[in-house]
């Protein structure tokens, strides 16, 4: 098992919060709420050891499209960059249906 | 149902495939799903990550309040995906501590419907102990609510119900639903494999297994009471239904007679099909013609291969404690049970030892069996019948239990029953005011220490190297985590619930004594002293004291040694209502 942290600059607040997912076979539980401050601050644990420099380009790549100050945390299983897109884009969806 | 006749219904909507979350709030009236120690309370398994394993924000168990056909209910759902739905200390406390919970709704008058849906291998090998005596605290409550409320359960797969949790959760609960596609099994099919060998299991072979322990052979052999689709309308009426009825007043593991006699007439040389014994099993009628002759063999049997019984410490403690010979025993040569008196108070010890001559082959060697579990309950309920209304005596289980039988047999003519029937009278006999002490003089594993001791008042246990309390064997564990023995030992120093050592159980807090100093192959006549001043002080405690388990989680011990569960359950109550 590995934890890794990743940190972003924010601009835009969000006030729900979601959880989606199951950390299962393939598959990850998210957790999504606002932070504090313009941060956003990123959680992994993953069974998956030495996939950071992978987890930090999905992240990159979210944080161009979404710029909101939040805590995630991450529970893999194995999870594919894809499926964790997914999961991601289904927080994102649930939070919008919210806001 | 038919599937050939039953009018195509395109509303149907599948329950298997919902998760443990969406499950719970399905079988709760619409709208009124309301999360108990939800994913951001963070509850999470403390002793996973110690091991190298990814924990989850709920531990994979949802507790959700709501309503049911406009009553209060909670709905408890087991997350399969995650860890199997394995019994882990967070995850096991959220039941029973959520089942406490309803108990104390009832006393006041408030009339909470409890629901189980049941997706679980058993206990989590990872956390071991930590899971075993949170199933037991399962058993325990389960048996307390029952003559307040039906518990129902229902098993839809696909991963089934497995383990411990086959015995105290399904065995014990007033109404079981099944879908053809759920499995109630207490062996995994794995285990019995590794543990016997291919011969008596070949753990890939799927449909047989679907054969032998699915929801459709469950229910017409009367080990489930219900068969639905899998479909959320039909679960739910079959959920609403039970609570319409009402509470049973006869339950599956209180009907000790009437599976004795089934299990006499069985030939336990042959290969049983399961769809024989349907008929029979599920009216309760036994075929007398096949009784006759299977009395006839087991008589011929007896006179003709005699191999004398091994030494164990469960006889050695059996007999020195009541004063009487193993072998002048009545009943089955397996369970022995004597009455003496003790400081002028009667006692009535009960020991499971091994019978070279079982009928049942995978039961020789001192494992719960088919024919133990129904016998422990036997001798249990004899003595609630007698003193019925006079002075309790107290039940000493003394406990040297390698393990419950692994068998195929055993699957079949439902081992979860037998081990159910036996928790069922060990709870009953202590919530009925009988001080019920477990003395363990050996091993104490899994199901078997679940159905011979687990329920008692006090637990007591000499410390010695070659007393162990654990859920699986090394090899079989390792296999199943796919993690090799030297993982294990590894694991078992960080977290005493993995560890097999009797001081690492201690730490625990659920033991009332760890008695040193006593010579346990050979006890002389001062440890036989001393054991039975501890026996002495362990039955006045508990005649002053609750009749549930809760001292197991008041000790000063378990304040640190089960942590996570004294946590959980004031987090409970405090989002109760």
């Amino acid at each position: 098992m590995e934890i890794i942290h990743l940190q972003y600059p924010a601009k835009q607040t969000l006030t729900q919060r979601a959880h989606i997912g199951v950390a299962g076979s393939g598959d990850l539980e998210l957790l999504i709420e606002p932070s504090t401050d313009n941060q956003a601050y990123i959680q992994i644990s993953t069974s998956a050891n030495g996939f950071e420099d992978i987890w930090r380009a999905v992240f990159d790549r979210f944080f161009k499209i979404y710029s909101y100050a939040v805590k995630i945390e991450i529970n893999d299983f194995g999870a594919t960059p894809g499926v964790v897109n997914l999961r991601l884009t289904q927080a994102m969806e649930v939070l919008r249906d919210g806001q | 149902m038919d599937n050939n006749t039953q009018p195509l219904n395109i509303a149907t909507e599948s329950f298997i495939e919902l998760s443990g979350r969406e499950r719970a709030q399905a079988v709760l009236d619409a709208g009124s799903f309301r999360e108990l120690i939800g994913p951001f309370d963070r509850m999470t398994s403390p002793h996973l990550p110690l091991q190298g394993i990814v924990a989850q924000s709920d531990d994979g168990v949802i507790v959700g309040r709501g309503t049911i056909d406009g009553e209060p209910a909670v709905a408890i759902a087991l997350e399969g995906a995650f860890q199997g739905g394995g019994i882990g200390e967070v995850c096991g406390a959220k039941i029973s501590g959520a089942l406490e919970q309803v108990l104390r709704d009832h006393e006041k008058g408030i009339k909470t419907r409890p629901v189980l849906l049941l997706e679980t291998g058993g206990v989590r090998l990872q956390e071991g102990n930590y899971g075993l005596l949170a199933i037991a605290e399962i058993g325990a409550a389960i048996m307390a609510l029952r003559p307040y409320t039906p518990v129902v359960s229902v098993i839809s797969g696909m991963i089934g119900c497995y383990g411990g949790m086959s015995i105290c959760a399904a065995g014990l609960s007033s109404h079981l639903i099944m879908t053809r596609q759920g499995r109630l099994q207490l062996n995994g099919s794995e285990v019995i494999e590794q543990e016997a060998g291919i011969q008596e299991m070949d753990a890939s072979d799927r449909s047989r297994i679907w054969s032998m322990v699915g929801g459709e052979q469950r229910v017409a052999a009367g080990f489930a009471d219900t068969l639905v689709n899998d479909d959320i309308h039909e679960i739910n009426e079959a959920i609403h239904d039970v609570f319409r009825q009402g509470i049973r007043e006869v339950t599956r593991t209180a009907q000790v007679d009437r599976y004795l006699a089934l299990l006499a007439a069985v030939d336990a040389n042959t290969l049983i099909v399961p769809s024989s014994i349907r008929e029979s099993w599920k009216s309760g009628i036994v075929d007398q013609e096949n009784l006759q002759s299977q009395l006839g063999a087991q008589q011929a049997q007896a006179n003709d291969s005699v191999v004398e019984a091994p030494i164990t410490r469960g006889r050695t403690w059996f007999e020195a404690l009541s004063g009487q010979s193993a072998s002048a025993q009545q009943g089955i040569a397996s369970v022995l049970c004597a009455d003496t008196e003790l400081e002028n108070q009667q006692v009535r010890y009960i020991s499971v030892v091994p019978n070279p001559n079982a009928r049942f082959v995978r039961a020789r060697q001192g494992e719960i069996g088919l024919e133990e579990g129904w016998n422990i309950a036997r001798s249990i309920r004899e003595a609630i019948e007698a003193d019925k209304d006079g002075e309790k005596r107290a039940i000493v289980a003394i406990v040297d239990v390698p393990s419950q039988a692994y068998g195929y047999r055993e699957e079949v003519l439902g081992i979860h029953l037998s081990c159910g029937s036996a928790v069922d009278a060990y709870a009953s006999a202590r919530l009925a005011g009988h001080p019920v002490i477990a003395l363990i003089v050996g091993n104490a594993i899994s199901g078997a220490f679940l159905a011979h001791g687990m329920q008692a008042n006090r637990l007591l246990a000499l410390d010695d190297e070659k007393v162990t309390v654990q859920v699986m064997s090394k090899q079989s564990a390792a296999r199943i985590t796919r993690r090799s023995i030297e993982q294990l030992n590894e694991a078992a120093t960080k977290v005493p619930g993995a560890a097999y050592d009797i001081r690492s159980f201690a730490k625990l807090g659920a033991l009332d004594q760890l008695i040193e100093g006593i010579e346990a192959d050979q006890p002389q006549d001062k440890d036989i002293e001393r054991i039975q001043q501890y026996l002495i002080a362990a039955i006045a405690e508990t005649r002053q004291g609750p009749r549930d388990l809760s001292v197991r989680l008041t000790s000063a011990t378990a304040a640190t040694g089960r942590a996570s569960s004294i946590k959980v359950r004031q987090l409970l109550a405090e989002q109760w209502d």
